[in-house]
């Protein structure tokens, strides 16, 4: 098969292009596989690392009903901001206002800075210095009361 | 780091996939540049004029040039090390966009050939430079407090590097030219514009401080109407900051640049917030702002005026030369393009600076230029996404302030080739010659690998 000059030119033109459009076409399967693996780890993540309840004592003024259970995973942070794991609607508490994790063996609690604190048994903790807790410890973020139970 | 180690040679989770994407980025150059070798060979009458299988070209397409496919995987390799599981795609595709850039550069170099003084070369040892700066900012922002510690310290230096450049420009002002020569620093033969600098510490400083008093900007004020009105008290650095940037680059007359701050201030105010009041205000300061540029400045008004009647007689060949050769360029390549070589991109001036997407449409055509539009749509997407999984306030602002940058550019620059929006000289991140430009792109990218690199459980 004999090719012209400006037959191979035009060729490796359309190669070309086609190459660029192939790209995008892959970057967006791959893109689209990792939709669904963080799907897939998201529901696995929440479902094996159950550390906890919280349950609700006092709701105060975040539309959630006295007793309900939360469930503490690693880290759950609570705060206003959507983006928490437990978004507490209290125009007291804060966008991202304290945060449970585990660590060592055991649970802590921290705030993260918070603009009316949060408080353990009454106490009321130091920003970004975490506290270790225990069952039965009283939670208190901004005007909102949990019991932690195991 | 020992973990790392580990999973570097744990074939099941290694990055196969980004090594897979980067074939296509590579086979790109490849077929680049043994179209140019192609066309130099036919210039010189090196090549038969029928070509078969027996007597196939001796293309030579060991150039160069072919380091950057040797960069890109090097810097596969060292992502793999550094943060194994930050985002694949955004190599691939940064790598896809350079290696654009460079072939351009090399297309319009003054020869089109293999020479060290070609465009290509210079713009190559930019791009492994830029893929090394990417490198080391993932490293040292292995924790990202540092970065959030020092905001002030970050808003102030970009400031200091603008403001060396002030003084420099202060000796020769002269108000009415549009030149940027007094942009740069120079230091041991080798000229910096620090603009490309500033973009990435304000993004840095608004989003240590907007993520520090996001819930000012959110809780219930005052209101007036539908609006709300703004805790002045708590937006006074963040103003201030925004005032000084705008400033130094009137003063700079490099007013692109100041549209580009400014819409970056906009996006992440609104990405903080999510409120429109805010968005409301900053476009009613922005208008006002641009009024007095209007009638502060000749050449603002004549880059306007160009935007309704480049073509008119006196127009076309004086002060919208340059956008109208643009439009020409753009419209001869028609579809399919010219084929990449054999346009004349070069009657536009400054085409490897402010009009190589003309460039990239006169020789692939609206096809190629779209795709390239695709693929900084994925850059954007990929960017954002960060963003929405990042896990704290600072960190998605900082994603989503990036992926800004990189939208508000690219629409700027078209718009400007396009003749929609008066002509800046804002880059096409990536593509546009110019060394500063690919160094500040590429740092951004490897905040972008750092933040998209989910942390360790234990912390």
């Amino acid at each position: 098969m004999n090719l012209t000059f400006e037959e191979t030119l035009l060729i490796l033109r359309v190669v070309s292009v086609v190459v660029l459009y192939l790209f995008i076409l892959q970057v967006v399967l791959v893109a689209r596989r990792d939709l669904r693996v963080a799907t897939v780890q998201a529901q696995t993540q929440a479902q094996r690392a159950v550390l906890g309840h919280l349950v609700v004592v006092d709701s105060g003024s975040a539309p959630l009903a006295p007793g309900a259970q939360l469930d503490i995973v690693s880290p759950t942070n609570m705060g206003r901001a959507p983006i928490n794991t437990i978004v507490l609607e209290s125009t007291v508490v804060s966008m991202e206002h304290a945060r449970i994790y585990y660590r060592n063996n055991s649970l802590w609690v921290e705030d993260l800075g918070s603009r009316n604190g949060t408080f353990l048994n009454d106490q009321q903790l130091e920003a970004n210095k975490p506290v270790a807790v225990r069952p039965r410890d009283i939670l208190r973020v901004g005007d909102v009361r949990f019991r932690l139970v195991p | 780091m020992q973990q790392n180690v580990k999973n570097l040679f744990d074939l099941r989770r290694y990055r196969w996939s980004e090594l897979f994407l980067l074939i296509l980025p590579a086979s790109f150059i490849l077929l680049g540049l043994i179209q140019l070798q192609y066309i130099a060979g036919h210039n010189n009458n090196k090549i038969p004029e029928q070509i078969n299988v027996n007597n196939l070209p001796a293309v030579d397409v060991f150039a160069p040039q072919l380091l950057l496919i040797i960069a890109l995987v090097a810097a596969h390799v060292a992502i793999s090390w550094l943060a194994p599981n930050a985002d694949r795609t955004l190599l691939p595709i940064v790598g896809m966009l350079s290696g654009m850039g460079v072939l351009m550069a090399t297309r319009l170099g003054p020869t089109p050939q293999i020479d060290p003084a070609n465009l290509g070369i210079k713009q190559l040892v930019w791009v492994i430079i830029g893929i090394g700066f990417c490198l080391g900012t993932l490293f040292a922002t292995r924790s990202l407090r540092w970065l959030r510690l020092y905001k002030y310290t970050w808003a102030a230096a970009g400031i200091f590097l603008v403001g060396i450049s002030v003084v420099n420009a202060a000796r020769h002002i002269n108000f009415d030219s549009p030149t940027h020569d007094q942009l740069y620093i120079s230091a041991i033969g080798f000229a910096f514009q620090p603009s490309e600098l500033l973009k990435i510490c304000l993004v840095i400083f608004f989003a240590g401080y907007l993520a520090e008093n996001r819930e000012m900007l959110t809780m219930d004020g005052k209101r007036f109407g539908p609006f709300y009105i703004p805790p002045l008290k708590h937006l006074s650095p963040l103003v201030a900051m925004l005032l000084i940037s705008l400033l130094l680059f009137v003063v700079l007359r490099e007013l692109g640049v100041a549209l580009l701050i400014f819409g970056i201030f906009i996006s992440m105010i609104y990405l903080a917030s999510g409120r429109l009041s805010y968005v409301w205000y900053s476009l009613g300061g922005f208008a006002g702002g641009a009024l007095i540029a209007y009638n502060l400045f000749s050449y603002v008004r004549d880059r306007v005026s160009v935007v309704g009647n480049a073509f008119a007689p006196g127009v076309a060949n004086d002060k919208g030369y340059q956008v109208v050769q643009g439009l020409i360029a753009l419209g001869s390549g028609g579809i399919l393009g010219q084929g990449f070589g054999l346009g004349h991109p070069n009657f536009v001036p400054a085409v490897q600076t402010d009009f190589v997407a003309a460039a990239i449409g006169e020789e692939f055509g609206l096809a190629g230029l779209f795709a390239i539009l695709g693929i900084f749509i994925l850059l954007i997407y990929r960017s954002f996404r960060i963003a929405i999984r990042a896990t704290d306030s600072f960190e998605q602002l900082l994603a989503g302030g990036i992926g800004s940058i990189f939208a508000i550019q690219t629409l700027v620059i078209l718009a400007g080739n396009l003749k929609i929006l008066p002509l800046t000289g804002i880059p096409l991140p990536f593509i546009t010659y110019g060394g500063s430009s690919v160094i500040a792109n590429f740092i951004m990218v490897g905040l972008l690998l750092r933040l998209s690199q989910p942390k360790d459980a234990t912390v």
